[in-house]
């Protein structure tokens, strides 16, 4: 079954309850219904065709988003907060003839960036639509493909994560499952839709026949009013609760009807859970892990157990089987260090035009995750760090070495090593150690990194050195970097 | 206040995705045209709240204040005065 096939059940069902709300907006499953009926219906010449999407988040993205699902269609979110050459980049790389634009990213984005496209359609606000121009292009795409998700953090090409339709109800249902979502339950939904994250509480809540209140970061007392309008499940990555753990009154009056603090995205700490444990003792806090590639979530930390074993990822979610590989892919026993491996019908179909990577990533039905893990006597399993290294930046996944390379081909600098340090909210940023070259200039390379990259990859401080040792193997790892800056840092 | 918005505007183009050729007027929103997330919003009630030795009390970070040139400069008029 697809995602929108559940809104057309509850629209017959229950066709007045409310399934999205937005600011002064919302929207009932009977209007949202028919309002995707409408969106969709000049896309169902298409015949599977991939659309990209470039829609902020809010109830038009998920109409947008819905229609294509409902036309047959492959729906492409791009990630907008993504500089606009980051996004030519994953188009040059996947071929997309066709897309959806709200009005305010048309204008934003500017028309020549559209010209690239055969056929480009424009939503406004009261949902009408605009066909710039319409091309039919027949296409050859994976018979199951229905929605590609970008993985998020990445300076060079994101890899498009190809995702099916029972991938998509199969996450849902865990998660259902897991949270014991109901209609009765309001989602507070303010992270983006763009990615895994925040398009798994779409589908999970729509299954479920509940409401989801879409609201974003940015504005502190819009978010605390959200989260006051009868939300009773909150969902963020482990910044979001940093951020809002910051005004500690209005927190408490804010979360004391709030039933679940649900979180992904990265490692909650000790710290995080104790202040809101302090504020609302009764909330019920769910920290959850998962990958772009399992759809969203691979483990859950039961609410129960929060306490003790806040240091693991928990257990699988049902639906899916976890263990933990040696190097030739045998299974190993509790207390051995491997790679943590993933099973089940929310696994990917693939990258998005790239068969060598799915190979690496997906071994005889096995998905590997690349992070480090060993399992304890309960069953339970304790991440060790990642087997490449990447590394969790403000919650997204970001590999250093390709931010390195960008700013050394883009900028005069001899070499760039990218430093992993703490950050009050984003839990972890990045600075840069630089060995310099004739012209290089620190302020030239702190604009250069502000205007080229998602903020949350800004250096906090850009170090200039002579050398790096290179470790052992005669490679640089993370390991070496971090230790080189402690050194400059002690010399300071 | 036109001082106090070209305050602002310096500190976008050095801290945000503005650059110094963005056409960007009064009233646009700066989280929907890009310009900036919810990081830097934060960075910039920081960094105001230092400037001006003014307190930003958190029922005051909303839309109104802060997704447009014109809040911000209103707001910082009216908390500095």
């Amino acid at each position: 079954m697809r995602i929108d096939a559940y809104i057309t059940e509850y629209a017959r069902i229950t066709p007045q309850n409310i399934a999205l709300e937005e600011g002064k907006n919302s929207i009932s499953y009977g209007c949202l219904d028919e309002d995707i009926n409408i969106l969709a219906s000049p896309l169902v010449v298409f015949e599977h065709c991939r659309f990209a999407i470039l829609a902020e988040s809010g109830i038009q993205y998920i109409k947008i988003l819905m229609a294509v699902y409902r036309s047959a269609n492959i729906a492409i979110p791009l990630p907008i907060e993504f500089p606009k050459f980051s996004l030519e980049l994953i188009l040059d790389a996947n071929n997309v003839n066709n897309i959806i634009a709200t009005d305010t990213q048309y204008f934003r984005f500017g028309e020549s960036f559209f010209e690239r496209f055969g056929t480009v359609i424009i939503v406004d606000n009261d949902n009408s639509l605009n066909i710039l121009r319409r091309k039919l292009e027949s296409e050859t795409n994976k018979p199951k493909l229905r929605l590609v998700i970008y993985t998020s953090g990445t300076t060079g090409t994101p890899k498009g994560v190809m995702l099916s339709d029972k991938n998509l109800v199969a996450n849902a249902k865990s998660i259902i499952e897991v949270l014991g979502i109901t209609p009765k339950d309001k989602a507070a939904l303010v992270i983006s839709m763009h990615h895994a994250f925040g398009n798994s509480i779409i589908d999970s809540h729509i299954m479920a026949g509940g409401s989801i209140r879409i609201g974003s970061m940015n504005f502190m007392d819009s978010v605390f009013n959200l989260v006051e309008s009868e939300v009773s499940i909150f969902y963020g990555v482990p910044s979001t609760y940093r951020i809002l753990l910051k005004y500690p009154d209005r927190f408490k009056k804010a979360f004391a009807n709030v039933r679940m603090a649900a979180s992904a995205g990265g490692g909650m700490d000790w710290k995080i859970i104790t202040d809101i444990w302090g504020l609302t003792p009764n909330i019920d806090i769910l920290p959850m892990y998962g990958q772009t590639e399992a759809t969203a979530r691979l483990a859950y930390l039961p609410a129960e157990d929060v306490d003790e074993f806040i240091d693991t990822i928990g257990k699988a979610i049902p639906g899916v089987e976890l263990d933990v590989f040696d190097s030739e892919y045998r299974s190993v026993e509790p207390k051995i260090t491997g790679e943590l491996v993933a099973r089940g019908d929310n696994i990917l179909l693939g990258y998005l035009d790239d068969e060598i990577s799915t190979k690496e990533r997906v071994i005889d039905g096995w998905l590997h995750t690349g992070d480090l893990a060993q399992k304890l006597p309960n069953g339970y399993i304790k991440l060790l760090g990642r087997k490449d290294d990447l590394i969790k930046i403000g919650d997204h996944r970001v590999n250093p070495r390709e931010i390195e390379r960008h700013i050394e081909e883009n900028n005069k600098v001899s070499k760039v090593f990218v430093v992993p340090i703490s950050h009050e909210l984003l839990g972890t940023a990045i600075s840069l150690m630089v060995i310099p070259t004739k012209g290089t200039e620190i302020n030239t390379l702190f604009t250069f990194c502000r205007k080229s990259m998602p903020g949350y990859l800004c250096p906090r401080e850009i170090l200039l050195i002579d050398s790096l040792p290179l470790s052992e193997n005669g490679k640089i790892s993370n390991r070496s970097i971090i230790e080189e800056y402690k050194h400059v840092k002690a010399s300071m | 206040m036109e001082q106090i918005k070209n305050c602002i505007i310096d500190y976008l183009k050095a801290n945000s995705f503005m650059d110094k050729d963005t056409k960007f007027g009064d009233n646009d929103s700066l989280t929907q045209s890009g310009i900036i997330d919810s990081i830097g919003l934060l960075e910039l009630v920081d960094y105001i709240s230092e400037k001006y030795s003014i307190e930003i009390p958190e029922d005051m970070l909303t839309p109104e204040n802060f997704d447009s040139l014109q809040g911000i400069t209103n707001m910082i008029f009216k908390l500095a005065k």
